[in-house]
């Protein structure tokens, strides 16, 4: 039955073709928005994974980065490196706001850096000097090379020309990007003198950053202190939880259609084999066998079908972030097994189809002429 | 293979019900005894195709009964019927009807293993089968490059592998040229003779009378006598004598015609 | 055409089947779209509703969901000495992130003096708020979480008590909510700073020409209002406009193989038919001409029954996640009909060709 489900199938290369299209396409509505989603919120917590900061201090309340400010009066510096099993603090400052370049603005998270960091800096250097330095900035090398900005040029930042001394690599998301400018700089701009926006704490070696973070919220007044990890997945959970709706109703409308486009094609194809099953029926094949038939036809059809879209949405992550600046694909392994489970669906369900078609066959119907 | 014999008692058939009801087969008998090769033939709309559906237990009788080596088989469930099918039963169609994604060799398998038998040894049985009936060199082709004869022959094939009682055949010659026809025509009959088994051949082509052991002639449903049968000499047509549409008397021989066309044409031919 | 009416006709599951699936790719198309408007206008919605014609930002922003603004100190002051500003109604505003039950929304804060304006526009319960501890929240978010008039939300760490709900001021991406000005400086531990002016220009005079005035200032620029909420949308549009049209070019090619593969069923299973046609002497034309109206057949009802399902679609999401607003255009029907029968030129090349390619002589073989 295998032999002949797989030949069949192979018999008509359009139909065939159509069927796998249609699946991989569906399947593709599903697993791309999936990945980019995954994918930005792999980005999203980039800069905190990369910072070097063990445990990240920030305003009481606050979880988050991006789309939140946090302040904290200048003292609490000193609190917070007084804790034991703190190693080194960096306090920076940060600003959602532009870098301009020439008549281009990218919109930009403003890092204010204090000298001799040891975290929060740029973690992928892939030109120039890694301290931004007095009125030095170091920004994004795509958003540099849009604009067509190198080392030396000099960009606006918070309403001043900073010379271009570095470009980082992996400091852009979909929308902003990430600059690097020296704290003083920045509070000189930005008023607020005694106030910083996070604190970057490395714990000593051997000592858990958790605990490390349990502490500093007991004995620091006024803040939220979190590790690397909880501070990354609550990035991540922003991104999340905006998209969870929408994801729902994609993922939705692609299922119907895999559904809709596999249901189809078995129900016509079996359609056509008409005669064939009829002589199968005669010759004493039983409905079951037939169903079979049928059953591998659909399971093989879906099976490539999700090939297909996994290769095409493969492709997709290998080329768009060539042609789009700043977006990119991530296929994950959950998004993989919920496409799987979803073709399993689009092969049962049509399978399910033509059962009245052949059980109400008639096999009298091959003697009498089609 | 089971020592079968397919007996059919008093069969009629009726279709549809009250004004639009129609009899296609008449409390017919026959006995069928292994070996022997039944020719049945009639005019269209006869009942033949009817009747074949029933022995091959593809319809059921609205009254009377079909006994298959003793069991009856007319009164068996709808899910029985396909494994009597398989097991007992061979078809061969005018059409041939193989499965034309598959190759010779694969349309024989298939049925094998249906049957049951295992993938390797039903490709093997289906081989020998095959190759028996000379179509070694065509195991792996598939029905779209074989002729009407090798087709015809997979056909053949196809219903002997399950070891049949019965092997049923609806105008088998009908799609071949002369000679194939007569090639495979004997080759049932010695499927028949050497083997035991028996062939039932409803059909129009009278060469057939040829190979079998019984002619029937079945009309308006019901078995009418031979002998009053002649054959048209131009068309080739069985045609009842008392009944002809056309007769000829030319030295000393009546001739009797299918229509006024072929005495037509007989005379055009004797002029020339 | 009566072959091509029957042929399609007779086989009705596949035809119902083929219809639902051109149908589902144009409603998935149209949604899209519907989703892009009406995001836009959500976005904007703000800035549509609030005083002036004016925005003065700080130097280099030109957003007002986008980068953080904050204008150098005693800005207010400079512009409203400007000639031809009315009035400059100045509001302190930055994102946040809100724990609404372990959920994390994004919100825009909106610090406002309700005297002067910038606030909510329309408040459908209770009121604005008088005091530093009190708050106006978007309805549509507080229904989401269940939560109203009295009850308390927390805002980085500080907890306020939501006096009034306000409507039209939500989108999926982010909600806005307001606070008193002078409350948000506390918040941010930002004593008199404003992050924009919303400046409303004399009677007569012309607003581009105070805009250019106001630019002449240092450390601030001004830009039409329009201007602005035009660079909010592209911003958004950035950020959408590649998976929406990626979701859109695959939805269409799924109504394309769907259609194509009606139509080429029936060509294939009408093979005979149109040998038969062929040896009666229809010409290629004839026959290329049943294949495309077939297509333009299937596609036309699946383009009617999209459009109805895309109504259909609009009214299950907005009812179920009403902070979607999804707005399908007046001119939806017509871009509907086109893009179907785009679907339908396309899926009707291949069967086209084949019946192009069918010889007469099929007919006769037996």
């Amino acid at each position: 039955m295998m032999r002949l489900a797989v030949r069949n199938l192979f018999q008509n290369r359009m139909r065939l073709l159509i069927s796998v299209g249609g699946v991989a396409l569906a399947l593709m509505l599903i697993l791309s928005l999936d990945a980019i989603v995954s994918w930005i919120e792999q980005r999203v917590a980039a800069y905190i994974e990369a910072s070097g900061a063990d445990v990240w201090v920030s305003q009481e309340g606050v979880r988050n980065l991006h789309m939140a400010s946090s302040s904290l009066p200048a003292d609490r510096v000193d609190e917070v490196a007084a804790v034991p099993g703190v190693e080194s603090v960096t306090p920076i400052l940060y600003v959602t706001n532009v870098v301009a370049m020439g008549e281009e603005r990218a919109i930009a998270y403003i890092i204010g850096l204090p000298e001799g960091a040891q975290a929060g800096g740029p973690w992928n250097l892939v030109a120039g000097e890694v301290d931004p330095g007095p009125e030095g900035a170091v920004i994004d090398q795509g958003i540099a090379e849009k604009s067509g900005i190198g080392l030396g040029d000099h960009v606006e930042i918070l309403g001043r020309a900073f010379e271009v001394v570095g470009l980082s690599g992996g400091t852009s998301t979909f929308t902003n990007s990430i600059a690097f400018i020296r704290g003083q700089d920045f509070s000189d701009l930005r008023a607020n003198p005694g106030v910083v926006s996070f604190v970057l704490v490395r714990v000593e070696g051997g000592a858990s950053a958790t605990e490390v973070a349990t502490r500093i919220e007991a004995e620091v007044e006024g803040v939220t202190a979190q590790t690397r990890e909880a501070f990354a997945a609550q990035e991540r959970q922003v991104v999340r939880d905006m998209s969870t709706d929408l994801l729902t109703i994609m993922n939705s409308v692609g299922f119907l259609i895999g559904l809709a486009v596999m249901g189809l094609t078995v129900y016509t194809s079996t359609l056509l084999r008409r005669g064939e099953h009829g002589v199968l029926k005669a010759l004493g094949a039983q409905n079951r066998d037939l169903y079979l038939s049928v059953g591998l036809q659909a399971l093989v059809s879906v099976g490539l079908g999700l090939a297909v879209g996994l290769a095409f949405t493969l492709l997709l992550g290998a080329v768009v972030p060539r042609l789009v600046s700043n977006l990119g694909l991530r296929v994950s392994l959950p998004s993989v097994g919920k496409a799987a489970i979803a073709s399993v669906v689009f092969a049962v369900a049509a399978a399910l189809l033509p059962i009245r078609q052949i059980h109400r066959l008639d096999p009298a119907m091959v003697f009498r002429g089609k | 293979m089971s020592d079968a014999t397919l007996r059919m008692s008093e069969v009629t058939k009726r279709y549809g019900t009250g004004a639009t009801e129609v009899t296609a087969v008449r409390g017919v008998s026959l006995a069928i005894e292994p070996g022997e090769v039944v020719l049945i033939m009639g005019p269209s709309g006869s009942g033949k195709t009817t009747l074949l559906l029933m022995l091959g237990a593809l319809l059921r009788p609205t009254e009377g009964t079909i006994h298959l080596n003793g069991e009856r088989i007319s009164d068996l469930s709808e899910g029985r019927l396909p494994g009597i099918r398989l097991h007992e039963f061979g078809f061969i169609f005018q059409d041939f009807n193989l499965l034309s994604a598959l190759t010779a060799l694969e349309n024989v398998a298939l049925v094998a293993s249906l049957a049951g038998r295992k993938n390797g040894e039903a490709r093997r049985k289906a081989q020998d089968l095959l190759s028996q009936l000379g179509l070694e060199a065509r195991l792996h082709f598939l029905p779209e490059k074989l002729s009407g004869g090798e087709k015809q022959r997979v056909a053949i094939a196809r219903a002997l592998v399950n070891d049949p009682a019965i092997l049923f055949a609806d105008e088998p010659t009908a799609n071949l040229d002369s000679k194939i026809g007569r090639d495979i025509m004997r080759l049932l009959r010695s499927i028949a003779k050497e083997q035991g088994r028996s062939v039932v051949i409803v059909s129009h082509d009278q060469r057939i009378k040829d190979i079998a052991d019984r002619v029937l002639w079945l009309e308006d449903g019901e078995f009418k006598e031979m002998t009053t049968m002649a054959v048209d000499p131009v068309c080739g047509m069985s045609v009842v004598k008392e009944g002809a549409a056309a007769t000829l008397e030319q030295y000393g021989v009546l001739y009797h015609f299918c229509s006024r066309g072929c005495r037509a044409e007989f005379l055009n031919e004797l002029m020339d | 055409m009566l072959v091509a009416h029957r042929n399609l006709t007779k086989e009705k599951t596949r035809l119902a089947l083929s219809i639902g699936g051109v149908a589902l790719a144009i409603m998935l198309v149209l949604i899209l779209d519907g989703f892009q408007v009406g995001m836009y206008q959500q976005i904007t919605s703000y800035l549509e509703h609030s005083p002036g014609s004016v925005v003065v930002a700080q130097d280099g922003v030109s957003n007002l969901l986008g980068a953080t603004s904050l204008l150098p100190p005693g800005a207010t002051s400079r512009v409203q000495e400007i000639e031809g500003v009315a009035k400059a109604v100045p509001i302190l505003s930055q994102f946040v992130i809100l724990d609404l039950h372990g959920k994390k929304q994004p919100a825009y804060l909106v610090g406002y003096s309700p005297e002067l304006g910038g606030g909510p526009w329309e408040i459908v319960e209770g009121r604005q708020p008088r005091t530093d501890e009190e708050m106006v929240f978007d309805r549509v978010l507080a229904r989401r979480h269940e939560i109203g008039v009295g009850d308390e939300v927390k805002v980085i760490d500080r907890t306020y008590r939501i006096v009034g709900l306000s409507s039209g001021t939500t989108s999926w991406m982010t909600s806005f909510f307001f606070l008193r000005k002078s409350a948000v400086e506390d918040l941010f531990r930002a004593p008199g700073a404003t992050s924009f002016l919303l400046v409303e220009v004399q009677e007569g005079k012309s607003s581009e020409a105070v805009r250019d005035r106001i630019s002449g200032l240092q450390g601030v620029e001004a830009l039409l209002k329009s201007a602005m909420e035009a660079n909010d949308s592209r911003l958004f549009a950035r950020f959408f406009s590649a998976p929406v049209r990626l979701m859109a070019g695959i939805a269409f090619l799924i109504g394309v193989l769907v259609v194509g593969l009606v139509i080429y069923t029936a060509t294939v299973e009408r093979q005979r038919e149109y040998g038969v046609l062929k040896a009666l002497g229809a010409r290629n034309r004839v026959l290329y001409g049943v294949v495309v109206v077939q297509a333009f057949w299937a596609a036309l009802a699946g383009a009617a029954l999209g459009i109805l399902l895309a109504q259909g679609a609009r009214l299950a999401i907005m009812s179920a996640r009403p902070q979607f607003l999804i707005i399908l255009e007046a001119d939806m029907a017509g871009r509907a009909i086109v893009i179907g029968l785009g679907m339908g030129l396309l899926a009707a090349l291949a069967p086209a060709r084949a019946v192009a390619g069918l010889a007469p002589a099929e007919v006769f073989r037996r």
